[in-house]
């Protein structure tokens, strides 16, 4: 007796000389590109990436979604992204295990309670539901967290957020590869793109080690090398290149149900359903493509964790990693059209705020590509905001540590 | 009475840890067990008959000991109330209580065993396959999937106390004890280089302090069994001074610049070497058939540490399978321990004619079966017997015997132990002779030998741990020196790989930690994942506790052997680390959150100040009532303790020109004795921070920066000095100086009683300094006025903070002089407007959108941002930041929203309630068209929005005629 049905997840295709839209990366960005396209009845779509499927800044994501920023222009961006998600298990028949366990943004000090509250405020005004909480109610929630008096970093309120969540992350890239698969969208994993072609000012295909691919649309949908893929476009984009470490204990029984972080202690912590405790930290000081883990990082995130969890000191780390952030000056996003050169669509700038951003971020990247109007809610993110002054500061709801 | 622990030993021998004269009582269970020192807790459980050490992840199987080395996952348990503590390799102490977990409610019968019989509901990925629709489904199944997950439990408190921690250098670093590590230690030591050796076990030896075979021809020791190599080995090493032996450390990862992360016992010690020789040697890997996992069934090594190590007799009839020679040593081993062999197959289509331990196996009646390979554990809780069957082209066939036994032995080859150069980046490449995938393109600065590097005899281990050390001394290149490549030892087989298919139904686990069957792996493929790197994230094999050592190699070959592909081609998974689970109490180490105190703190304390935190900094935000506290300072005379101020003392020939490129003011044409207001802005014209500037001789200022930001002007300034060939100094003198602001109308009568240098309106004039002794302290005298009123930052040498605010105190008696704190500042300084960089302002906010531009001197060649506020001069403005006073009660948060109707269209950064006005008023940031004079707005406040008049000039005496007095 099978329960189960074998059915492949994705098809397996000869590479054409010719899509009208070619994707540069399958991690979440390009694979909901794809997936929304399909949807929306352009399938003549190939999605390129020189590794495995979601091999990238994907595979190293901790999956957070939450929709509690600070600006008017990204809520609402993230707001949507955050519906979709909650809809998008069943829209794609694949569970993405979405625990919506709730988050607490903790503050310990009177500085960082002004920027939580400024996020509460702004997130009530724009629909998003986060609210400033006290020590009493964070004991309810959350009665693991140190709360006593007198330390160094007293919890002094936090930020709740009751619908964040997080995703199994590769579920969101296999389930959307899927169903873009199913709507007729080519993915070729292992295929690197290794030069965009142009003439007249227009992008016209990309080149791979297997030949010239000719494509009415390319999407730079790359997440950590977003900067060398424009490069090939002749494109300087405002992006620097950090390394983001995390780590996971062994897994063990529940301990705590709701994601806790601290901005001060750069730090967050939370245990998935497997029993491990997820730990995350800020992008390292300094900027490079090494995806190798250092121990400092481990230190810190250890001792951070500890100043919270004090109870986890003989949980033991399993595995520590890292994975590459594109940052940009203002935390935001870069996406859209480009002023001088076209048939090149960014869906990129993701630094650590981007696999929450995935359904939106494919769905209007589709959407452009489909009536090639830019949507309102993208409409902040386009590249040309670095010439007009017009910088979306979204710094204070990253955890990312300062840099400058 | 306790339960003794003598029945299932084997007769004393040397090799033995446990001293059999010295037992120890410990609890397993609520039970008391004897032990005896030296003992770990698995040797102790075992001999008593104790066979189920866990239950497994998944299905809850019973498990028992497996590797004995600490690598899998089958003996964690919880000791002293820590979970997933490593049985096999934690050694028993006197009152130990020890407990079983993820079990209930015994080890023993455990509820949730019905999992196992449901494996078919719950094939690999089954849980992205269900639950999906509708949405409540999964919000009921996923708390019952969550609360099965997970093995030990997190102690309420912490058991363990806190950690120490020490960095170390040496030349040459040694990772494993073994022959080849020790052989390299001794080589590097003998070529002059300082040698730290670690290693994980007590005592040094690696595998053959459990090798009881003779080796011929062993360099330095001629001919000895493993044991006796060892010993003498491990005597050179300890009686060479040069050498440093870490024993029972673990090193956990490898870092950038040949860093070793080790743990020892309750302290980490991060060890910085120039070069590193890995000799980590190998782990064997189990075969895989059907309840490979059942309590019995243990890899050929772990017995063999069982029998020499630990003196402990594993059972009474052994069946035993292997694809290489190693069996038959395993073999001889448990004949010598007093068991039966009931059967040994060997994967291999002939009878190793080459190999003594057969041979001499054969000749004691051993029944051996070449071309056959175990098929089937059988036994409900633990092995009862197996069932052999013959091998046809590697695949088995229906020719099958069974046998009875209580032990199945399983060698199914090895797999280097090379986590350690992974991490640093180095490769591997797949040998078709060894079937293993060795190490390849080591890093820079790091050697290889033993095992790790595929080699199995004691000799050429030796030999190359010989040439890896006199290679680390010496530092020449980076290959892995000595004989090149793996040689094939005398007496080496080529192993056979075993076969892997899954019968229907057959529970032949490949990943122990996850419960992960080759049946699992062969869906994953099926359903699309291909590569080794997607395969493993969907079947989760290798994302376990062991991180891939048991199954790693097991993965692959059932991957290649489905996809019909070379495991050249579908290469390995990423190794990260750490190799070996650590706690997060070690690796946190001692309490390390900074905290700084000013050198008021007692005073402030004696005053029943409330201490708040600022930055890194602790401080009083007020004593009684702020409200209060800043009448006094409007009315007659306040002092604050500033010392958290950032101060930098910048000296030479350029530092005029420096502050002028960083700072958007002048300070080369600033006259020595005066002060003047300081912003940085960063590249593209954005506010970064605040402070002032004081010039005190040509050559040298005085600068003084935000409580927080003084770390990153200092970061500023140098950054932008680097290759500058820059003649200038800049010093931290933040923590040198306390800081004292006199304040308000009665300031100046306070201090004259205090100072000789003339404090008179004419004689010491706003924005000038002075330098000379306030109470005795030799102090630098600024005349400021952050809080809008007559005021001095008096700065002196930190040691004479008491006394000049005692004096302070008494001085001002007369005037009601009053203490106050940070919160009492901020309603002062919002009063007149003065802006908090951070605060206030964020990192989008530049000086011309901020009121600021008076600051902004664009005359100037060029500075730091000018050409950001250039391009920011033409363009709209978005936001502005204004003053606003409430036209009704309410006084609104920092953080409230500026809201046009529902919208949000600005926000509150600073507000408090006015000593002078008597209402709310702060700081907010508003579209420009709303940001003038005498216009309203509306602020949300605790949802109530509320109207508010809109100032453009400083609420409190805007011309400054207060300062200047």
């Amino acid at each position: 007796m099978m329960v189960f049905r074998k059915n492949r997840m994705w098809g397996k295709h000869p590479l054409r000389d010719a899509y009208d839209v070619v994707i540069v990366g399958a991690g979440v960005h390009g694979l909901s590109t794809a997936y929304y396209l399909g949807q929306m009845g352009i399938s003549n779509v190939a999605v390129l990436d020189k590794g495995y499927l979601g091999g990238g800044a994907s595979a190293r994501s901790t999956a957070i979604i939450r929709s509690n920023y600070l600006t008017a222009e990204a809520i609402p961006f993230f707001r949507e992204s955050h519906k979709l998600y909650q809809g998008l298990a069943s829209e794609l028949s694949f569970n993405l295990l979405f625990d919506e366990m709730g988050r607490l943004d903790i503050g310990h000090s009177e500085s960082s309670v002004y920027w939580l509250r400024l996020r509460a405020e702004f997130n009530q005004l724009l629909g998003v539901d986060s609210r400033i909480i006290g020590p009493a109610e964070i004991k309810k929630l959350a009665p693991q967290i140190d709360l006593r008096e007198g330390k160094t970093l007293p919890i002094m309120a936090a930020l709740y957020h009751p619908p964040a969540g997080v995703v199994r992350h590769d579920a969101v890239v296999w389930g959307l590869a899927r169903g873009a698969d199913r709507a007729g969208v080519e993915i070729h994993p292992f295929t690197e793109v290794t030069g965009i072609t142009r003439r007249n000012g227009r992008v016209t295909g990309v080149e791979t080690p297997a030949g010239r691919v000719s494509a009415g649309m390319v999407v730079s949908a790359t997440a950590g090398w977003t900067s060398t893929v424009t490069a090939m476009a002749g494109l300087d984009v405002p992006i620097v290149t950090f390394p983001l470490q995390a780590c996971v204990t062994e897994p063990v029984k529940p301990f705590v149900h709701i994601t806790i972080s601290s901005a001060d202690l750069h730090v967050y912590v939370y245990q998935t359903d497997r029993g491990e405790l997820v730990i995350g930290g800020p992008v390292d000081p300094y900027s490079t493509y090494s995806q190798r883990s250092t121990l400092d990082m481990l230190q810190e995130l250890a001792a951070s964790t500890l100043e919270l969890l004090p109870a986890l000191r003989d949980i033991k780390i399993m595995r520590q990693w890292a994975g590459l952030c594109d940052m940009t000056p203002d935390y935001a996003p870069i996406m859209g059209q480009v002023d001088g050169l076209d048939g090149f669509i960014l869906n990129c700038g993701w630094g650590t705020w981007g696999f929450k951003a995935a359904p939106a971020s494919g769905r209007t990247t589709a959407e452009l590509i489909a009536t090639g109007r830019t949507p309102d809610l993208i409409r902040p993110f386009a590249l040309s905001r670095f010439d007009d002054n017009a910088l979306v500061n979204e710094r204070a709801a990253a955890i990312a540590a300062a840099i400058h | 009475m306790p339960i003794l622990s003598e029945q299932g030993r084997l007769p004393n021998a040397e090799s033995h840890l446990a001293d059999r004269t010295r037992p120890v009582v410990f609890e397993f269970n609520g039970r008391q067990f004897e032990a005896y020192e030296g003992d770990t807790i698995a040797s102790a459980l075992y001999a008593v008959g104790v066979r189920t050490f866990s239950r497994s992840f998944k299905y809850h199987r019973s498990r028992g000991l497996l590797c004995v080395a600490g690598s899998c996952p089958n003996c964690m348990m919880s000791v002293d109330g820590a979970p997933n503590v490593r049985a096999c390799v934690t050694p028993v102490e006197a009152g130990m209580r020890v407990r079983h977990q993820n079990a209930w409610p015994s080890q023993e019968r455990d509820f949730l065993s019905f999992l196992d019989r449901l494996d078919r509901l719950m094939p690999v990925g089954f849980y992205y396959k269900t639950f999906h629709t509708p949405k409540l489904l999964w919000k009921l199944a996923r708390p019952l999937i969550r609360r099965v997950a997970g093995l030990g439990r997190v102690p309420r408190d912490p058991i363990s106390g806190p950690s120490r921690h020490e960095s170390r250098h040496t030349d040459v670093a040694v990772v494993g004890g073994g022959p080849a590590g020790m052989s390299a230690a001794l080589s590097a030591a003998t070529a002059g280089a300082r040698v730290t050796l670690v290693d994980d076990q007590q005592e040094l030896g690696g595998h053959i302090r459990y090798d009881s075979r003779i080796h011929a021809g062993l360099p330095g020791i001629g001919t000895a069994s493993g044991f006796e190599a060892a010993r003498r080995l491990a005597r050179d090493v300890e009686a060479n001074d040069r050498i440093e032996a870490l024993t029972g450390a673990t090193a956990f990862g490898l870092y950038e610049g040949n860093l070793l992360g080790i743990t020892r016992g309750d302290s980490m010690i991060r060890l910085r070497a120039k070069r590193v020789a890995v000799a980590t040697g190998s782990y064997e890997s189990p075969l895989v058939f059907d309840r490979n996992d059942l309590p019995g069934v243990m890899l050929s090594t772990g017995l063999q540490r069982l029998i020499h190590l630990h003196g402990v007799k594993p059972g009474t009839t052994a069946m035993v399978g292997t694809t290489d020679d190693q069996g038959y040593y395993a073999a001889l081993d448990l004949l010598g321990a007093g068991l039966r062999i009931a059967v040994i197959t060997d994967t291999r289509p002939a009878f190793p004619d080459h190999l003594d331990a057969a041979r001499e196996l054969r000749d004691s009646g051993v029944l051996t079966l070449p071309s056959h390979a175990i098929v089937r554990a059988e036994g409900m809780k633990r092995v009862v017997g197996g069932v052999v069957a013959r091998l046809v082209d590697g695949r088995t066939t229906t020719e099958e015997r069974q046998f009875d036994a209580d032990i199945i032995a399983m060698s199914g080859g090895f797999q280097p132990a090379s986590g350690l150069l992974q991490q640093l980046g180095g490769g591997s490449r797949y040998d078709e002779g060894l079937d293993e995938t060795l190490p390849d393109n080591l890093p820079m600065g790091v050697m290889a030998a033993g095992g790790v590097m595929g080699m199995r005899g004691v000799r050429d281990a030796i030999i190359q741990g010989r040439a890896a050390g006199i290679e680390a001394a010496s530092g020449h290149g980076r290959a892995a020196p000595g004989p090149a490549g793996p040689a094939q030892s005398p007496g080496r087989a080529v192993s056979a790989s075993p076969p892997l298919e899954g019968r229907l139904g057959a529970k032949q686990f490949v990943c122990f930690c996850e419960d992960v069957t080759s049946r699992d792996i062969t869906n994953g493929i099926d359903e699309g994942f291909e590569d080794v790197q997607t395969l493993k994230r969907y079947s989760t094999v290798t994302m376990g506790p062991c991180q891939g050592k048991m199954c790693h190699k097991n993965f692959v070959a059932v991957a290649a052997r489905h996809t019909r592909r070379g495991l050249a081609e579908l290469g390995s998974t990423t190794a990260r680390p750490p190799v070996q689970p650590i706690s997060l109490g070690v690796l946190a180490g001692p309490d390390r959150v900074p905290v700084k105190y000013t050198p008021l703190h007692r005073k402030h304390l004696e005053l029943g100040a409330e201490i708040t935190d600022s930055n890194t900094w602790r401080r009083p935000r007020l004593y009684r009532d702020a409200q209060r506290e800043a009448q006094a300072v409007r009315n007659g005379v306040g002092i604050i303790d500033i010392s958290t101020l950032g101060k930098l003392d910048v000296r030479g020939r350029d530092s005029p020109a420096l502050l002028d490129k960083l700072y958007t003011h002048h300070f080369s044409t600033l006259e020595v004795g005066r002060i003047r207001y300081g912003l940085l802005c960063a590249d593209n014209g954005t506010i970064m921070d605040d402070g002032t500037v004081t010039r005190l001789a040509e050559d040298r200022y005085f600068v003084t920066t935000s409580t927080a930001g003084v770390e990153t002007v200092e970061e500023w300034f140098k950054w932008w000095m680097a290759g500058e060939d820059t003649c200038a100094h800049v010093t931290n003198v933040t923590s040198g100086y306390a800081v004292i602001n006199v304040a308000g109308p009665k300031a100046r009568d306070t201090l004259k009683k205090l100072t000789d240098v003339d404090v008179s309106p004419r004689a010491f004039r706003y924005m000038r300094a002075k330098e000379g002794e306030v109470a005795g302290a030799p102090s630098l005298m600024l005349r400021i006025g952050f809080v809008g009123e007559t005021g001095w930052e008096l700065h002196f040498p930190a040691e004479y903070a008491e006394r000049v605010w005692d004096a302070l105190m008494d001085a001002g008696e007369e005037f009601g002089i009053a203490p106050f704190g940070t919160e009492t500042q901020r309603i002062l300084r919002l009063e007149k407007m003065h802006i908090i960089p951070s605060q206030d302002t964020d990192m989008v906010s530049n000086p011309l959108d901020s009121g600021m531009e008076w600051v902004v001197k664009m005359d100037k060649d060029d500075f730091i941002g000018r050409g950001g506020l250039a391009a920011a001069a033409e363009r709209p403005v978005r936001s502005r930041l204004v003053g606003f006073v409430m036209k009704n009660g309410a006084v609104p948060h920092d953080g409230d929203a500026v809201v046009d109707g529902q919208t949000p269209i600005g926000r509150v950064t600073s507000s408090r309630l006015s000593p002078t006005m008597g209402r709310g008023f702060g700081l907010c940031w508003a579209p420009p068209e709303l940001a003038e004079q005498g216009r309203t707005i509306h602020i949300r406040t605790d949802g109530i929005v509320s109207p508010a008049e809109v100032r453009a000039e400083p609420f409190y005496d805007p011309e400054g005629k207060r300062l200047r007095e």
